[in-house]
């Protein structure tokens, strides 16, 4: 990406590695990430995606490399307050604590804020309130305020997911497989608010995901990913079919063998 | 591998299991029965008139029809004794769940093993293994010893009484209540506090948002369920700690006055049934 961006990148991965045991999940993988992009990680299941995102979000630590979030080495970020303004994360399972309302669900996103005892307050007395209302009201769940959230469907709960996600106002959202447990109509529905709300606000979006069509309709940027190297790093335009089969394709993969691999290819 | 598994079973005969369990439990019926027919079992007092009449008359008294003087279930001064030790049991029954149950919500949490270990956020520590041992450990000290051998040890120090009951009933409670909520943390679903934590959630408010609200709905059940328990044992507790229904209901059985007995019977079993309800409510209510 060309970028005319002279502010510090938002995301620089150098030479980035990360081992499980005695396999490596991810190897040298190097790429910058301006402020405002929206780049999809792609990649058959195992290929690292999920490592990568928990890397940039601070939940693992690299064995290797560095990883900068906004000019600052992530390693010396102190989890907390401090990292969940810099970064945001969406899991592909549901996070929320589905005896509390939704309401609460989505002021958890202020928990980096907020101390202690405001936290312990505000279980009884909401603080905030109007700011939790405006979120909900974006994803479209102004009359769920006071649900209690295991009562809401699944597409409805990644919704309170994204309205805590803008409670907590980070600069980078990193998204790991947002929309794997929706059916296609909600996924699309579900990715087009992540990628408006992270244009709006002109927030930086990293999000894995396996739909070729929300990618090349959400996503300026890809990223291959495929047995934890990086296949390729291109704008969504320059991908082309071969490309993303050649990415999928079973052939090759650590630990799957196929009839057409052994036998018949 | 075949021929090793045919070889091994022409060695060994299989034992047909029905076959031979049947053949053993009608071995263990014929000897038991030759066991009690000849033996001082007591067998043959259950078909004697005698020990039929003798039924008959202590149920006759236990419901009040044969007595000297007024029956205690016509009386108002036995009346108002049995209410008031009544409501002194329900209010011991209530101590008791109140004690244990507010005991067990302060120590549940280094008894899990998740917590103790570190596993679920924050780094494993000496102090919390430790803490993980020791809790536990009261957990299973104060659950097995029973209730009513607590009352014997308590009132060699407490006086005898509601109090004193209510604390024997509690202990062992605390140990059932402590170890059930503490495994209802070990299986909690680790992701919601893993989301916090992501969002920028220290210990404290991970606790607050996201262990607490998952654990005490289970806990406030469990709670329910043992008061229920509670409520039957107090009898029981009462004859030793002298407190409650159970204090009169001894003391009336060595007086001989059946129709008291049968008053307070009364009242316990309207006393269970009323526990047994509430709880059952206040359950629905708590989900």
């Amino acid at each position: 990406m060309a970028s005319s961006n002279d502010s510090a990148p938002a995301i620089r991965a150098s030479e980035v590695g990360k081992v499980y045991g005695r396999k490596e999940a991810l190897s040298r993988v190097s790429f910058t990430i301006h402020e405002g992009e929206t780049v999809a990680v792609v990649g058959p299941s195992g290929a690292g995606k999920t490592t990568l995102l928990h890397l940039l979000a601070g939940i693992i630590r690299p064995d290797s490399g560095d990883i900068n979030l906004g000019g600052r080495a992530l390693a010396g970020l102190t989890p907390g307050g401090e990292l969940s303004r810099l970064v945001g994360v969406i899991h592909q399972q549901l996070d929320l604590v589905p005896q509390l309302s939704v309401l609460q669900n989505v002021l958890a996103g202020r928990l980096g804020r907020w101390g202690l005892a405001r936290s312990a307050l505000s279980l009884a007395w909401p603080h905030e309130r109007e700011t939790a209302e405006k979120a909900l009201d974006r994803v479209g769940l102004a009359d769920k305020l006071y649900e209690r959230t295991s009562r809401l469907s699944g597409g409805e709960q990644q919704r309170v997911a994204i309205a805590r996600l803008l409670l907590q106002d980070p600069q980078v959202i990193l998204a790991d497989e947002p929309v794997a447990a929706l059916d296609p109509a909600r996924a699309a529905d579900l990715m087009g608010l992540l990628a408006e709300i992270a244009g709006h606000s002109g927030k930086t979006l990293v999000s894995s995901l396996h739909s070729i069509d929300l990618v090349r309709k959400h996503f300026s940027r890809l990223i291959g990913l495929r047995n934890g190297g990086q296949l390729f790093d291109l704008p969504s335009a320059d991908v082309t079919g071969d490309m993303m089969d050649r990415l999928y394709d079973l052939r090759g993969i650590e630990g799957v063998e196929t009839f057409q691999g052994r036998d018949y290819g | 591998m075949n021929s090793q598994a045919e070889r091994g079973s022409g060695e060994r005969p299989r034992i047909d299991v029905p076959r031979t369990s049947a053949a053993g439990f009608v071995a263990l019926a014929i000897v038991s029965w030759i066991y009690i027919v000849s033996g001082d079992s007591g067998l043959w007092e259950l078909f004697t008139v005698e020990t039929w009449k003798e039924a008959g008359d202590f149920l006759r008294r236990l419901v009040g029809l044969e007595t000297d003087g007024t029956s205690a279930f016509l009386d108002a001064a036995s009346w108002k004794k049995a209410l008031r030790l009544s409501v002194e049991t329900l209010a011991m029954s209530v101590l008791a769940a109140g004690i244990a149950g507010a005991a067990a919500l302060l120590t549940f949490l280094p008894g899990a093993r998740n917590v103790g270990f570190g596993q679920s956020g924050g780094a494993r520590s000496r102090v919390g293994v430790a803490a993980f041992f020791v809790t536990r450990g009261a957990f299973a000290f104060t659950r097995s010893v029973p209730e009513l051998v607590w009352a014997l040890l308590i009132v060699f120090v407490l006086s005898p009484g509601v109090l004193a009951a209510a604390l024997a009933l509690a202990i062992h409670n605390y140990g059932i209540l402590g170890k059930l909520s503490a495994e209802v943390v070990e299986n909690l679903d680790p992701r919601p506090a893993r989301a916090l934590r992501a969002a920028g959630a220290g210990w404290g408010q991970t606790l607050l948002y996201a262990l607490l609200p998952q654990v005490l709905p289970q806990f406030i059940t469990y709670l329910l369920y043992r008061w229920e328990v509670i409520i039957r044992t107090t009898v029981v507790v009462g004859f030793v700690a002298a407190g409650g229904l159970g204090r009169e209901f001894r003391l009336n059985m060595s007086f001989l006055h059946y129709d008291d007995v049968g008053l307070l019977l009364l009242c316990y079993l309207f006393l269970v049934v009323g526990v047994d309800l509430a709880s059952a409510g206040l359950r629905r209510l708590a989900r």
